[in-house]
């Protein structure tokens, strides 16, 4: 079954089109990839899914629900959440305020017994922590809990934004680039983790990455994109022999190799 | 009545823009409000009547003197509370907060020192002035009378009118210069690209210091002709805020903005006070200035800027 | 010693509702990381309205308050909505907020029943337990405030607005519920202050108080409520205490404002609070592993 489907969706910048008619779908429980060359709009598809931008035409329908140009925040409790590739952490409170704060944007509260802090209030306080230190302890981050974000290895980093994005308690993850800057062998655990989160948490994942070797160990399904536009998608298999994506993808890096 | 509102409100207008160049001037290669300009024009009348006063100097050098000493005044300004922010990249709006601290010190210095007392221009500067637009006026082939003249029914201050000639020729002048000179067009490259421009082996810190004090120099002349006509005081910084807001209407960062903004916020500001009321009128000129970074934030010839964060 | 009782006094009433006004204020710089040149206006809403009231016997003092509250809070919709919706550039919003001051003093210069720029006089009605109460229940309210969901959708969007909203934060909503919050305090602080000094009028609201309230948040500690209070009780009280320092005090705040940009852009406290350091003063005593 599709919990995301994007049917035509393109989105226009003065007159340059990063994203043109793109149409894919992530399958429940799957992982799906997005590849493809730098600047092929990958980023952007995850704002216009996101909406960070509203997409100039085109139609996201998520849980069967249309969810074209909704404001950020919305999309995020109909059960979408991302990470960034420049990583966006709150970057002076600590790793445990990172976590905490979309659980607490999913528990009611209202204002008044938030400004008395009633004991309604202190309960809500008291499950969002103990929420908030099963997903850090299932991102292996407990022992940092109260350090500062800002403070942080980069590699922890990414796995802080991660650990927030699961903390808003979504059905599908948009991961953006996780491997950004990590080595081989710390991207071989995030791999694992990865697999691991998803099961725990029961999540289907959409994964930008340019790290080839974890795109096609991790990845049930891959989109590629080029100019905005889809260029093929398929299992990871039928992407590697695919002439098309070898030419515009892998056959462009052969000949920068070349050159 | 309606002609002779629309020429008080352009004389008006006039002085709004000499004010106004000087924030459109720095924003256009920062980026950021300098609140600090209110006061340097209040320091440049100062500097005027100190000329004027107590050395009894003539127009000539009592003009070039504060022209000169706001100038400095400005790029002192700028090395003292700017530089060490702007290189160290801060948001525009800590430099904002700084330039408004700036205002509040400089203000506030003048009153602990020289105290709250308000001081006129000697006379002799005055007509002096009001001397030269004579000549002028009686060149021209027109009779004034001792400081109006009256055209078709229209009676104009000569002090306005003046005001209202050198403001608009010495923007022109300002605008030439920016445009036809060596470094104006460094400038005009750093309004686009400042970190291109010092990749590109153009000395930053003396082109802004150069920008400073052409800031500063309009300020001085602002400052002596808002002495004479009115009163040298702290508080006159105050009058800037409406100039300010000439210039975001005009566009901030635009010069012809800033002009046009001036004369906009000039004939409005006196045809609310002629025909719906003098009291209020500050309220719809606030007001005003709300409704327009709402809904059009870039001003008339203001191009979009990108904040900093 | 008894004879310094009244000037001891003297001194907690003006830092009291000094730091009322500059907790309001760091809800929204502080914490919510959005700058406003004029927020002394809704501490004048609130002196005027208040003052208003007990001047013509209206109402009781205490209802006055409230009042004083309430029309700082409905002046802060009505800047805040059209502002914040627009999502203005920070130092445009600023210079919004500017505005907004300017053109309240201009209305209280004018209008009849605030006798314009001659001021009111009032009756003094704000006693020391008024205020303690008052100060107690505004630190009490601001520090769960910040603690709530809502404190903390104000500091997410401080450190990141686009991470903010996908964390589930309403950017909209949760901005303009810090500036109400931080309006109704101020306003607050007005009826308090009406109510201490007898004597109300519109220059004691302008363009340089809110930057006062300003550069006392930003030199606190942005993110902090302790940092602020500390600094207002240090330039509320030398002053009083040094009277030569009087003329001083404003220039003084101006070079501050300056300096702290420069030098310490995340003031005395930067984003701890004073209870922090008790923290880990207790750890360092059990010898624990911080």
């Amino acid at each position: 079954m599709e919990l995301l489907e994007v049917k035509e969706l393109s989105r226009n910048f003065g007159g340059i089109n990063a994203v043109d008619s793109l149409s894919f779908e992530a399958k429940t429980g799957l992982v799906t990839g997005i590849i493809g060359p730098n600047g092929a709009g990958k980023t952007t598809v995850f704002n216009l899914i996101t909406g960070v931008y509203k997409p100039t035409c085109g139609e996201i329908t998520f849980d069967s629900r249309n969810c074209t140009g909704l404001r950020p925040d919305i999309i995020v409790k109909t059960g979408i959440s991302r990470t960034f590739q420049n990583i966006r952490l709150f970057k002076r409170s600590t790793c445990l305020e990172n976590v905490l704060t979309p659980i607490l944007q999913r528990k009611e509260c209202s204002i008044v017994s938030a400004l008395v802090r009633l004991g309604s209030a202190r309960r809500i306080e008291r499950e969002a922590k103990e929420e908030a230190m099963s997903v850090l302890s299932a991102m292996g981050l407990s022992n940092e809990a109260n350090r500062v974000a800002g403070t942080l290895p980069y590699g922890l980093q990414r796995k802080l934004e991660i650990a927030r994005a699961i903390a808003a308690s979504p059905k599908l993850l948009l991961l953006d680039e996780p491997a950004a800057g990590m080595n081989p062998e710390e991207t071989l655990s995030l791999v694992d983790l990865i697999s691991e989160i998803r099961r725990k948490f029961n999540l289907t994942i959409l994964l930008i990455e340019h790290h080839m070797d974890l795109v096609m160990n991790i990845c049930d399904h891959i989109v590629v994109m080029e100019s905005g536009r889809l260029l093929f998608r398929g299992a990871p298999d039928e992407v590697r022999r695919n002439e098309k994506v070898i030419e515009a993808y892998l056959g462009k890096s052969a000949n920068k190799q070349k050159a | 009545m309606f002609l002779q509102t629309l020429v008080t409100g352009l004389s008006i207008g006039g002085i709004y823009a000499l004010m106004a160049v000087g924030y459109s001037l720095v924003f256009s290669v920062l980026s950021f409000s300098n609140f600090a300009h209110g006061a340097v024009i209040m320091l440049g009348a100062y500097m005027g009547l100190g000329l004027a006063a107590k050395l009894n100097l003539g127009l000539g050098l009592v003009l070039s003197g504060a022209i000169a000493g706001a100038g400095v005044l400005a790029v002192l300004n700028e090395r003292l509370a700017y530089r060490a922010l702007r290189q160290r990249r801060a948001p525009s709006l800590y430099l904002m907060i700084s330039a408004m601290g700036c205002a509040v010190f400089l203000e506030n210095m003048v009153y602990a020192t020289i105290g709250a007392k308000p001081y006129p221009f000697p006379d002799k500067i005055t007509n002096q002035v009001l001397d030269i637009v004579r000549n002028i006026i009686s060149f021209l082939g027109l009779a004034a009378e001792h400081s109006v003249i009256e055209i078709a029914g229209i009676t104009l201050s000569l002090l306005d009118l003046a005001a209202f000639v050198i403001s608009l020729l010495s923007i022109y002048a300002l605008h030439i210069f920016i445009m036809k000179t060596r470094t104006g067009i460094a400038i005009r490259a750093g309004v686009d690209d400042l970190t291109m421009c010092s990749l590109m082996g153009v000395n930053t810190n003396r082109l802004i210091a150069v920008v400073f004090f052409l800031a500063g120099a309009f300020a001085g002349l602002a400052g002596v002709y808002l002495g004479i006509k009115y009163y040298v005081q702290p508080t006159m910084g105050s009058i800037t805020n409406k100039a300010y807001i000439a210039a975001v209407i005009g566009g901030l960062g635009s010069l012809p903005g800033a002009f046009i903004g001036g004369l906009i916020l000039g004939v409005l500001e006196t045809f609310v006070s002629a025909y719906i009321s003098s009291v209020w009128r500050d309220v719809y000129t606030f007001t005003l200035l709300i409704a327009l970074l709402i809904w059009l934030p870039n001003g008339l010839l203001g191009h979009e800027t990108e904040e900093k964060v | 010693m008894s004879a310094y009782i009244p000037y001891i006094t003297h001194i907690f009433m003006i830092v009291g509702i000094n730091i009322i006004a500059v907790t309001g204020l760091s809800i929204f710089t502080g914490f919510t990381g959005l700058f406003s040149l004029g927020h002394a206006a809704f501490v004048g809403i609130g002196a005027y309205i208040s003052g208003i009231l007990t001047y013509y016997e209206y109402t009781n003092y205490y209802v006055a308050l409230l009042a004083g509250m309430a029309g700082a809070t409905v002046a802060s919709l009505i800047i805040g909505i059209p502002t914040l919706r627009a999502k203005l550039r920070s130092d445009y919003f600023a210079i919004a907020t500017l505005g907004f001051g300017e053109a309240l003093r201009v209305t209280l210069d004018n209008l009849d029943i605030t006798n314009g720029a001659r001021g009111l006089g009032l009756e003094v009605h704000t006693t020391p337990i008024v205020l303690l109460f008052s100060l107690v229940a505004v630190l009490f309210t601001a520090s769960n405030f910040l603690k709530s969901r809502y404190g903390a959708a104000c500091i997410a969007i401080r450190e990141d607005s686009i991470a903010a909203e996908m964390s589930g934060v309403n950017l909209f909503r949760t901005r303009l519920l810090s500036l109400v919050l931080s309006a109704a305090f101020c306003g607050l602080s007005g009826g308090l202050l009406a109510h201490y000094f007898s004597f109300i009028k519109p220059d004691m609201f302008m363009l340089v108080q809110s930057t006062q309230l300003l550069a006392t948040v930003i030199a606190g500690g942005m993110g902090s409520l302790s940092g602020p209070a500390i600094v207002s009780l240090v330039f509320m009280s030398l002053p009083e205490i040094l009277r030569w320092l009087e003329m001083w005090r404003l220039p003084a705040y101006g070079l501050l404002l300056v300096l702290i940009m420069i030098h310490r852009p995340q003031g005395l406290m930067g984003y701890r609070e004073l209870t922090d350091f008790f923290v880990i003063f207790k750890r360092r005593e059990k010898g624990g592993k911080n």
